[in-house]
């Protein structure tokens, strides 16, 4: 089951401000508690942060919101999306130097990933958008060694942007 | 008895090292009698600068400054529409012909009059008080892109949470544009100024940096640290992200960003200004003052 959390609606109930704006540490740590809170409860696999009617996000915002809350070692899988350009960068911008990374979701098109990935987790992430496969099937798909195969799947699964089970490797199904 | 500090005719950021100079040991030592009758012109970043002076002397439980108001009745008159004189009331025993308060709307040039900051929520207001006239005002009067608006907000925002964050005491922000006359052939300016009356940098970052430098560590050092390497006292991996995320933004539009703490100030400066990136050994004064100034984009290219 995929739990999908309204960003501004949680920022509605944490703060009674009319804004849609996330800006400051201390909004994000607000708003993070409560989405954290909200996935402690559910008994889904996977949550989707709906950022859609966010207008603003500033970086210590989306460190507090985005980074931490990837970072936090809770157990659900987390994805993002609504996000439009400008929130886009601010949360890349954060994620990126603390080697971090989220799938993005979208309502007409295939995941697609934002932070710090490796060129190869990267290759990887596109041949797993095809569908899963194992270490091997992904080395035959992509010309690589076998242990190179393994490398970039287990780095995705280390950023918890893919999973595993005894057929292979596949990308977390967040719709 | 008081000490007479001049506050120079032009009371921009040159000015305002000038009247830093003209207070002398800090906290003075004996009461203030600033004297502002001669100011001809003033910046956000001055005004804010002056009303520090007045918070960081209450909060040293020195006595009330006396500050002779300008007699230049467009300078009080600005100075009354920023709402200078709401703030100033409480800060220091004025003197002078006080314009009636300003009653009516916000001015065109005026994003953000002068605003207290002392919490996070102090911080949501301003920046999402601004939107629509940041909107406004980049496309409108600077002919920057619809997206520079974003960035805008982004670079109030980090510089505000500097005060919440780091200054252990309350601070100030306005925004406005004008012409800038000293550079850019007079062509118009957005400026965000921010200052508080705190700790500094230099003693935000001594319990986690001072080490590293030795004999070296100084304001200056402090100021490179946070702004050009961007290291915050908090080790948390997320942190130290405002000033670079500030800082792109600024490459971007070719802005500048000039940060003061104690005797040094720091600036990223663009090509279209000749200002020096360090400057140290100035007059102490106490907490941080940043300016971060974006121009309109057909002199971004000069």
């Amino acid at each position: 089951m995929i739990e999908t959390i309204n960003v501004a609606r949680v920022l509605r109930e944490a703060l009674a401000a009319p804004y849609r704006i996330l800006v400051t540490r201390a909004t994000g740590a607000l708003v993070r508690d409560r989405i954290e809170l909200k996935l402690k409860v559910s008994d889904c696999q996977a949550a989707v942060l709906d950022f859609r009617e966010v207008e603003l996000l500033d970086l210590s915002c989306a460190d507090e919101v985005v980074a931490k809350l990837l970072r936090s070692g809770q157990s659900k899988f987390v994805a993002i999306a609504g996000l439009h350009e400008d929130l886009r960068e601010q949360v890349h911008e954060v994620l990126e130097p603390q080697r971090l990374a989220v799938t993005i979701v979208h309502d007409d098109a295939g995941p697609e990933l934002l932070g710090s990935v490796g060129e190869d987790a990267r290759l990887a992430f596109a041949e797993l958008r095809q569908g899963g496969c194992t270490c091997d099937e992904l080395a035959q798909r992509l010309d690589w060694s076998a242990a190179r195969a393994r490398a970039a799947l287990e780095a995705l699964e280390g950023l918890r942007l893919a999973q595993h089970d005894d057929l292979g490797h596949t990308l977390i199904p967040f719709a | 008895m008081s000490r007479i500090v001049d506050i120079p005719a032009q009371f921009d950021d040159r000015g305002f090292e000038q009247f830093v100079a003209g207070i002398g040991a800090w906290p003075p030592e004996q009461r203030l009698f600033l004297d502002a009758r001669g100011v001809q012109w003033s910046s956000p970043y001055s005004l804010l600068g002056l009303l520090t002076a007045g918070q960081a002397i209450r909060e040293a439980k020195g006595e009330k400054p006396l500050l002779a108001i300008p007699t230049n009745d467009d300078v009080r008159s600005y100075w009354s529409r920023m709402r200078f004189f709401e703030h100033a009331a409480d800060l220091f025993e004025l003197h002078g012909k006080l314009p009636r308060p300003h009653r009516g709307g916000r001015q065109a040039d005026t994003l953000l009059e002068i605003t207290p900051v002392r919490a996070s929520e102090d911080v949501q207001d301003v920046v999402g008080g601004i939107q629509e006239g940041a909107q406004r005002i980049l496309t409108g009067d600077l002919g920057l892109e619809a997206k520079a608006t974003m960035g805008f907000a982004m670079a109030l925002s980090e510089s505000c949470q500097n005060i919440v964050e780091h200054a252990g005491t309350g601070g100030w922000v306005a925004v406005q544009t004008y012409q800038y006359r000293r550079r850019l052939g007079g062509r118009r300016i957005a400026v965000i100024a921010v200052s508080d009356a705190g700790i500094g940098f230099r003693r935000s970052l001594e319990a986690t940096q001072a080490k590293r430098f030795g004999d070296r560590w100084r304001d200056g050092t402090a100021l490179e640290v946070a702004l050009v390497q961007g290291v915050s006292r908090f080790r948390d991996p997320g942190r130290g992200q405002g000033f670079a995320g500030i800082k792109r933004y600024l490459q971007r539009w070719h802005g500048k960003i000039s940060v003061r703490s104690g005797t040094a100030r720091l600036a990223i400066v663009p090509p279209w200004d000749d200002d020096v990136p360090l400057v140290e050994h100035l007059a102490f004064f106490p907490g941080s003052q940043l300016q971060v100034t974006i121009p309109s984009q057909d002199t971004a290219a000069e």
